[in-house]
Formats: C-alpha cells, sequence, structure tokens
C-alpha cells in the first residue's frame, strides 16, 4: 500500500513540475501546441489529484493538506487568472491572423507546389483551432466550478 | 455487378494507396477504359473524367495503372472551401467529397432500385447529383454554401443537375414535382448527418405520397474513431427506427476522407417499411 509520505512525496514533484511548466509559460512570448497540452493536462492531473485527496483529508499528514492549498491557489491566482486567459487570448489572435493571411492569398493563381505549401497552412490552422477548442472545455470547467 | 464494381473500387483504392506517393491535401482515381473489373460504358467514364477535369478543385492529374488498371489520379485541394465554410458558419459539416467514381456506383444503385429522382443533400461540389444525370436519371443538388454552388454552377454546362443554393431542411421540395425520389444525405451520422437527415424526412414526409415513395441513402463509418449507434447501421440505426424504415442496400466505397482508412464510408440505403 502507498504510504503517506508517498503520496506527500509524489504531490510535491508533480507540484514542482506545474510550477516549472508555469515558469515556462512565463518566459515565452509564444507556446506551441505541444506546451500549451503539457501545461493544460498538468493543471488537470494536479486539480484532480488535490481533489481526491482532500476527500480523505482527515487521514492525510497537515503538510500535505497544507500543500494542496497552496497548490490550488497557485492554479487559481496564476493560472486562471493570468496564464489560461492569455493562450485563450494568443490563440485566438493566431486564428484569425493565419485565417485573414490564408483567406488573402486565396483567389491567385498558385502552382502544385505552392498549393502543396499552404495546405500545410491550412492543417496548421486546423491544429490551432483544436487547440482552442480543448482549451475552451478547461475554460467552460471553470465557470462550471464557480 | 454494381455491387462487384464496388468491391473492386474499394480493392483499387487499398492499391492505390501503396503506391501513391504524392502529397496532395486530397486524392482519387478513375479508370481511363471500360474493362472486365470495371464494366461501364466509356462514355460514362469519358464524362465523369470530364467532371474532375473542369472541377477547380483538382490541380492536377496523373496517369498511373494501378494493378491491371489504367487510371487517372486527380490532386485536389479543399482547404479554401473548408474555410469557407467554417468563416460563414453555414455548413453543418465541412466540405469533404466522397470519390467521383463512388458517386457514380451510388447512382446506379438509385438506379437499379428503381427510383426516377436523385437530390444530393448538401451536395458539395454536386457530384452525386452529376453522376445520376449521366445516368439519365433526374437530379437535384441542394447545397447552402454559396461558393460551393458557384463552383457547382461552373459543372452544370455538360450535364445540368440543377444546382440550388439553399437550406435542404427549409427547401420546398413539393416545387420539384417529384416522382419516386432517392435523397443522398451529405454528411456522416456521427458529423451532423443525422441532423439534416431528420430536417429533410420532416418536410418529404409533409408531402402527400412522397413519403411511401422516396428512398434514402445515409453515409456512414464503421471506425471506431466515432461513436457508435446503439441500433448500428454505420451510425444510422435509431434514425432508422425511429423514422420507420428498413434498409435495402449497404455498399462500402470511398471518399476522400478514407483514403488513409481502413473502412470505406458505409452508404445506407433505405426505404419506408
Amino acid at each position: 500500500m502507498t504510504s503517506a509520505e508517498e503520496i506527500s512525496k509524489m504531490f510535491e514533484g508533480e507540484s514542482r513540475k506545474l510550477t516549472s511548466l508555469f515558469d515556462t509559460v512565463d518566459s515565452k512570448t509564444e507556446m506551441n501546441i505541444h506546451e500549451i497540452v503539457e501545461t493544460y493536462y498538468q493543471v488537470m492531473n494536479m486539480s484532480s489529484m488535490a481533489t481526491m485527496l482532500q476527500t480523505q483529508a482527515d487521514s492525510e499528514p497537515k503538510e500535505l493538506i497544507e500543500k494542496i492549498r497552496q497548490t490550488e491557489k497557485l492554479i487559481s491566482e496564476r493560472f486562471d487568472c493570468i496564464i489560461h486567459p492569455k493562450i485563450m487570448k494568443d490563440l485566438s489572435t493566431t486564428i484569425q491572423e493565419m485565417t485573414k493571411s490564408l483567406q488573402s492569398g486565396n483567389s491567385e493563381e498558385k502552382s502544385k507546389e505552392q498549393i502543396e505549401s499552404n495546405a500545410k497552412l491550412f492543417e496548421e490552422l486546423r491544429q490551432t483551432m483544436s487547440t482552442k477548442e480543448f482549451v475552451e472545455q478547461y475554460e467552460k470547467g471553470i465557470s462550471h466550478d464557480q | 455487378m454494381i455491387s462487384d464494381i464496388a468491391k473492386n473500387l474499394v480493392e483499387l483504392k487499398q492499391e492505390f494507396v501503396n503506391l501513391y506517393d504524392g502529397n496532395s491535401q486530397i486524392q482519387e482515381l478513375i479508370p481511363k477504359s471500360t474493362s472486365e473489373l470495371f464494366p461501364i460504358e466509356q462514355s460514362h467514364l469519358d464524362l465523369l473524367h470530364e467532371f474532375a477535369i473542369k472541377n477547380p478543385i483538382y490541380y492536377n492529374s496523373i496517369e498511373k495503372k494501378i494493378g491491371s488498371v489504367d487510371c487517372i489520379v486527380y490532386e485536389g485541394d479543399i482547404n479554401k472551401y473548408w474555410l469557407n465554410s467554417i468563416q460563414h458558419g453555414s455548413s453543418k459539416a465541412p466540405f469533404s467529397p466522397t470519390w467521383i467514381m463512388s458517386g457514380y456506383i451510388g447512382a446506379m444503385f438509385a438506379k437499379e432500385l428503381g427510383y426516377s429522382e436523385v437530390i444530393d443533400i448538401g451536395s458539395g461540389d454536386g457530384r452525386i447529383a452529376y453522376c445520376a444525370k449521366i445516368l439519365d436519371l433526374e437530379s437535384y443538388s441542394i447545397e447552402i454554401d454559396d461558393i460551393l454552388v458557384d463552383l457547382q454552377n461552373q459543372l452544370t454546362s455538360t450535364l445540368n443537375f440543377h444546382p440550388y443554393c439553399a437550406d435542404a431542411t427549409a427547401f420546398d421540395y413539393s416545387s420539384l414535382n417529384l416522382l419516386r425520389p432517392i435523397f443522398f444525405i451529405g454528411g456522416l451520422a456521427q458529423m451532423g448527418g443525422t441532423f439534416l437527415a431528420t430536417g429533410v424526412l420532416d418536410k418529404i414526409n409533409s408531402i402527400s405520397n412522397l413519403k411511401q415513395n422516396s428512398g434514402w441513402v445515409f453515409a456512414g463509418t464503421l471506425s471506431q474513431k466515432y461513436v457508435q449507434d446503439p441500433k448500428n447501421e454505420a451510425g444510422w440505426g435509431t434514425l432508422i427506427e425511429k423514422n420507420n424504415l428498413k434498409s435495402i442496400q449497404n455498399v462500402s466505397l470511398p471518399a476522400a476522407w478514407t483514403i488513409h482508412e481502413y473502412d470505406d464510408v458505409q452508404y445506407i440505403f433505405v426505404k419506408s417499411n
């Protein structure tokens, strides 16, 4: 069976990973899709873990309960209020710019190579739109919790 | 015989996937000439090629022998139509065409089943309606996206398949004076097709005599990537049961999006029970 100490260690390790991801986000002007998805998964992973551990709060060490509270505060104040809105805004801007750029070139006659190269940009646009949908799901979760 | 042609097309597609080394977004093939595997009138094959040659979604063509069949491979790109459809929010499902050969085989089944008119709903570039016209069936093409209807209008000079720019769930079908129509519903059950089909079924059922005389063709998939219907029929089972329809034919045919899929599109032909 997993001991309380092991659970605390695991939670602290995951929490450090979360802080490190947030620091990386802050240091960058632009995040790629992989980084966005990784950050959201870690936020959701930590939130679920915190919820689960709190259901058995009576049997958990006080230090762990305090760590859980700190992590929830970190998610709420740093991620939900700052990082998440910034990612949403950046994704919307990227989609708008890519769409405008792809539309502006629509009327021109293109070679086979140009069409196939442009198709990659359309694929990128589709991936960015899917990422925005994924991020919007998180937002729905936040508003549902409030 | 039509089932054999359909089976041969699926096998040809599988051979083609192993050979194709291009980079186009969509690609499809049409046999060059009539053969044992594809006993189709040469004049019909020529008209299928004409549709692809005139169609602006295709930008390149290559002659290729696939298995024992000499084919023309058409390479195309539908990205700008996809972008337009999501911009205007007009389409319930983005344009993703079936193969021209699949449209033709679907229309052959419609004719063999005794239908006299084909109505291509959510018709994209109108290929199913065009193919029906080749087979001397009267045909109508209904598409909500104006850019796609403009494209269809570029393709009607050889055969007029009557494109209409309209919301198929609000269209006045009594104006077409249909006798024994079959409706091809564009869009997989899992991609908004059931919504479209329900809207059109409601319209047709409100016109006297048409409910009993009409046939329906639903496009579905058995792919595990999509949520399956508890009543099966490639995603259409619940709708079929609810509308008291019965399945009369089921055929698997390639479409643009199934090129790298093991399962092709399941076309379910149904009529009133």
